[in-house]
């Protein structure tokens, strides 16, 4: 019972170092840069209240008021700068310079904890009161920022590093979110593979061929896409074998480099031929982060680190 | 977690808030178990002399455009009649806005019925499925 005890602490908490938290850090920075970027045209005809712009932020924010009063919305940081006598336009302005700030921020890793909760907030915010435009990406990135503002930072690679130099970093603890990252992405992908092996549309590759020609993914011509058919069944249960093997092939070390090239390759091409850049960013960012360190060693890494492995008897008294 | 109990209970409400904090309210099945046809929304403009014109809903950028197409989706699986209703209503009062001068939208919803692979290769390309159509007379008075 005492062995099983060990044996799943030193699984949670193995000693790790921050080289996974400062690919997450900056991942993340780049992540809200080109968010911000990406929705500078439409950020206040998509986040507009009622007859203002596409389709009214207060639909949302009543329905996840519903679900619970604590979710953070828009509106909340409306009521707040019209105290301050600013109007609604300029306050979601003030948001968007916010969030690409806290993007720079969290890139040099300036300030790191409080950009990375105020990031959070902030695109949280932004997320729910634009609740009915949101997809797949949204998520994600609020799972990466969640699980950077409460990891223990700033890491070694920061600027906060540098200029305070902290005393000491809690090896056991970044080890634990860094498993929490890895748990959570194996369970992501196991899930999203076993529902796309049970639609026959992924064996025959017709599933393939119609995410291709679908608007708004429709990248590439159906006349050049259709000389690659014969390809589409191969590709289709490709993904579907990637995404459900992902929690039993990137745990080993033998397989994880492998399989760890097939998940970013299949998200590099979901960015390129389905033009979806941030999803594509954002997975490869948490793929990266989860599971890049400790394939490649590096020069200054000490030499009995084991970036994946728990140590033997790291936690024992 | 907790959907049996009352929506307002402290329990469920904590648990809604949690989940919507950490990014994990909704699951992670994108394109399955198959991928459905696309959504499409078309505006039939109605002018006083009697012209009509068609148009799209429009987004300033190709990111805008992604979330536009995952809103006409929610729209495809509301089940609630009168929230459709409402979203495309929002919708068509966006559009009316770069028409003033339009005395009714006819607002029509549909899928675009995708090809198969051999359908294409005969010949068939996508074709516009109406699923439902919504008029709204435009009042002065609005």
């Amino acid at each position: 019972m005492r062995r099983w005890r060990q044996q799943i602490l030193e699984f949670f908490f193995p000693a790790e170092t921050d080289r996974w938290l400062s690919i997450l850090r900056v991942g993340l920075g780049v992540q809200i840069i080109l968010y911000c970027l990406s929705l500078w045209n439409d950020w206040i005809y998509l986040l507009a209240p009622t007859g203002q712009g596409l389709i009214s932020r207060n639909l949302a924010e009543s329905v996840l008021g519903v679900e619970s009063i604590v979710i953070p919305r828009i509106s909340w940081l409306v009521a707040a700068g019209q105290c301050l006598g600013l109007q609604n336009e300029a306050i979601l302005w003030v948001v968007w310079g916010l969030l690409l700030l806290g993007g720079i921020l969290l890139c040099i890793g300036l300030f790191s904890r409080w950009a990375a909760i105020g990031t959070w907030f902030l695109h949280l915010c932004a997320v729910k009161s634009g609740d009915l435009l949101v997809y797949g990406v949204d998520n994600f990135v609020t799972i990466g920022l969640f699980y950077l503002m409460l990891s223990p930072l700033p890491d070694k690679a920061s600027l906060d590093w540098k200029i305070y130099k902290p005393l000491a970093q809690n090896s056991e603890l970044l080890g634990f979110f860094r498993r929490v990252l890895q748990l959570h992405l194996s369970i992501a992908y196991f899930f999203g593979g076993l529902s796309k092996c049970l639609g026959g549309g992924w064996w025959d590759g017709s599933s393939i061929w119609r995410a291709l020609i679908r608007p708004p993914f429709d990248v590439l011509s159906p006349e050049l896409l259709v000389k690659w058919k014969y390809l589409f069944p191969a590709i289709g249960i490709g993904v579907w074998v990637i995404e459900l093997g992902y929690p039993f092939f990137i745990w080993s070390k033998r397989t994880r480099l492998i399989w760890l090239t097939c998940v970013l390759l299949m998200h590099v091409g979901i960015g390129l031929f389905m033009s979806m850049y941030l999803f594509a960013s954002i997975m490869i960012i948490l793929n990266l982060a989860a599971f890049g360190p400790g394939l490649i060693r590096w020069q200054s890494d000490p030499p009995s680190g084991s970036e994946m492995l728990p140590r033997k008897g790291a936690l024992s008294a | 977690m907790g959907e049996q109990l009352p929506v307002s209970h402290p329990v469920r409400q904590f648990i809604a808030g949690y989940e919507h904090l950490a990014g994990i309210e909704s699951s992670y099945g994108y394109f399955s178990p198959n991928v459905t046809d696309s959504c499409r929304l078309v505006f039939e403009i109605h002018y006083s002399d009697g012209r009509i014109e068609y148009d799209l809903p429009s987004v300033g950028s190709h990111a805008a455009g992604l979330r536009f197409s995952s809103l006409l989706d929610k729209i495809r699986l509301t089940t609630d009649a009168e929230l459709s209703e409402l979203m495309i209503k929002m919708l068509t009062y966006a559009k009316w806005q770069e028409h003033p001068e339009a005395v009714k939208i006819r607002a029509i919803f549909g899928e675009m019925v995708l090809p198969s692979v051999d359908s294409f290769e005969r010949g068939g390309h996508e074709r516009f499925e109406v699923r439902q159509t919504y008029e709204f007379v435009i009042k002065e008075t609005q």
